[in-house]
């Protein structure tokens, strides 16, 4: 067992070594830690856009503005610019969708944060029936493995 | 039961590291601030149950984040996040009455010179094919100006209850070249092992292009490794003209590449990836800015199939921005399915009133409703109605918010349906 993994940790510990010592090089853009917060500046930041230039020329602004269907086309730029994300939500914002457990559909944990347009609200158990049949591929993004399929189980086996 | 004592071994020792690491960190860590975030949140609804009919089920809820260290500044922190709940009723209607998930607790050393970000612990991992969470150590740098790697490997908390966590393995890296204003490039890997067996093997690549205009072109493309076949390829445009934003797009994915995913599959997925069956989505979303005040959406989706019979969805929205946080909106979606069992019309209509406290006791309102009508029946009623009233208020400088709301459902799984929420949120800051 202890021989198997040699090589393998070998791998990653040099692999490691290597890029920690290229991160000393200069880097790209260095991202803030987070974006100033609505009280900081005393607003609630809306759209990226009404203060940054659309095509930044470190970041591209209008690609993370979040229009009314941004709930549902944001896997794309989350998937590429994970870090842009996380300058104003923590996972634990992603967690109430994208978790690898939990009980409360997103909709229901937050009621009333009724502006956030999310793709569960009321009765979804039937009109599943119906979005499960015609693309069947978007309920798999987040009820793909088995333990985030716990909600399916008890009908689906 | 000897594999489950091992689990929990293993989870004390990785607890027990990290309490160490954290006890560690006012000694290594420049900057000590605290965000703690509490959501404790107790529902009342009415179910049959193994112990009678209309039975009262009262699960309690609470959420917790607790992120310590530098956390406005590069160096050393440590984040936590995760729920539990109890059936205050304990009535059967839950499997177990107490239930729960960390869903993330790492250890995380930022360096801002080469964005380097180094997280070991339990985490979610969203990046290229990654849709992951993982029990493991996380490495991404920059490596110059317009390279980017990550490196991933541990054990994959999907699979945790799949034959136990032995030679259970995930790892798996994404690489990017990118140029500021002209776009990135990236590749990614992944590759899940359960029980010493691939369970999923998948790679991408992803792009972004910045065109001259104003027009931008986004895209995916996933191969399943394992077998030999893509298992999606999802490319978009994004331009706008005037207030108008138009994204058309395109997606295709091969149910026999994308569901079929070794150990990690589970129905009713499983079955899927031998039907044989590839769907093709062509659609256009509309949005409109006509101000800061309205805002017009449309939406139109085409769904193809190999096999399958051919649907359509329309859609439009209309949103009103008022003070604060105040809107008001509606949508009105329709699914134009082949076969009327797949065939629906869907409406919402829903308001938001904020900065009521001069006013109310409370400091915002809620109100929703949704409606569906089926073409066809399901278990004998063509219909859903939902609607939902809610109300709260902040104490302590906005430190406490409490929040209740009241549901009522009519649809074809309830007759009568009243749900009572409260939520009671906490927020602890020091970093300010």
């Amino acid at each position: 067992m202890l021989k198997e993994m040699l090589l393998p940790l070998a791998v990653v510990l040099v692999t490691l070594g290597i890029l920690g010592a290229c991160s000393t090089m200069e880097s790209s853009y260095q991202l803030p830690a987070s974006h100033p917060s609505a009280a900081d500046l005393e607003e609630q930041p809306r759209n990226c856009t009404n203060c940054h230039d659309p095509q930044g020329e470190n970041i591209p602004y209008e690609r993370f503005v979040h229009g009314p269907y941004w709930a549902d086309n944001h896997r794309q730029a989350a998937y590429q610019g994970e870090r842009v994300c996380g300058l104003c939500h923590q996972t634990s914002y992603c967690n109430d969708c994208h978790a690898i457990n939990v009980e409360l559909k997103p909709s229901l944990k937050d009621q009333t944060g009724n502006t956030r347009r999310m793709p569960h609200r009321g009765d979804y158990l039937s009109r599943h029936r119906i979005d499960g049949r015609v693309d069947p591929t978007s309920c798999f993004r987040c009820h793909g493995n088995p333990k985030s399929a716990k909600t399916c189980a008890s009908c689906h086996g | 039961m000897k594999e489950r004592h091992l689990a929990v071994a293993e989870i004390w020792s990785v607890l027990s590291a990290v309490l160490i690491m954290l006890l560690a960190l006012p000694v290594a860590s420049p900057a000590n601030e605290v965000n703690i975030q509490s959501d404790s949140i107790i529902r009342v609804f009415e179910r049959d149950t193994s112990s009678g009919s209309d039975e009262a089920v009262v699960p309690g809820y609470e959420y917790l984040q607790l992120d310590i260290g530098s956390l406005t500044e590069e160096g050393l922190s440590f984040h936590l996040y995760g729920w539990g709940r109890h059936d205050f009723a304990d009535n059967d209607f839950y499997d177990d009455s107490s239930a729960g998930e960390l869903l993330y607790g790492y250890l995380e050393y930022t360096k801002s010179v080469s964005n380097l970000n180094v997280r070991l612990g339990r985490q979610s991992i969203f990046e290229g094919v990654a849709n992951e969470a993982v029990d493991g150590m996380r490495f991404s740098t920059d490596l110059g100006n317009y390279i980017t790697t990550s490196l991933y490997a541990g054990q994959p908390v999907g699979l945790d209850s799949t034959n136990g966590r032995s030679s259970d393995s995930i790892y798996g890296g994404r690489i990017a070249l990118h140029k500021g204003m002209l776009g990135e490039l990236g590749f990614s890997y992944k590759k899940t092992e359960n029980d010493g067996d691939t369970a999923e093997e998948m790679a991408g690549v992803d792009i972004s292009v910045f065109l001259p205009g104003g027009v931008s072109l986004y895209g995916r493309s996933v191969r399943n490794v394992e077998t030999e076949g893509w298992a999606e390829h999802s490319y978009e445009l994004d331009f706008s003209l005037g207030d108008f934003n138009f994204r058309p797009y395109y997606s295709m994915f091969k149910y026999e590449d994308y569901f079929a995913t070794g150990a990690n599959s589970v129905n009713p997925f499983k079955a899927m990836a031998t039907t044989g069956e590839e769907i093709d989505l062509v659609g256009l979303d509309i949005t409109w800015l006509e101000s800061a005040t309205w805002t017009f959406g449309g939406k139109f989706k085409y769904y193809d199939y190999d096999i399958a019979d051919t649907n359509y969805y329309y859609s439009a929205l209309v949103t009103w921005h008022g003070e604060g946080m105040t809107e008001i909106g509606g949508e009105l979606g329709y699914m134009d399915g082949d076969l009327s069992k797949q065939t629906y019309l869907l409406t919402r209509l829903y308001g938001y009133w904020d900065g009521l406290g001069d006013a109310l006791w409370v400091d915002f309102a809620t109100a929703d409703m949704v409606y569906a009508s089926y073409d066809e029946d399901i278990y004998n009623q063509d219909y859903s109605f939902f609607s939902s009233l809610g109300v709260g208020k902040t104490f302590m400088d906005g430190a406490l918010n409490i929040k209740f709301s009241g549901d009522y459902s009519a649809d074809p799984y309830f007759d009568d349906d009243l749900r009572g929420m409260l939520n009671l949120t906490y927020k602890f800051d020091n970093s300010n």
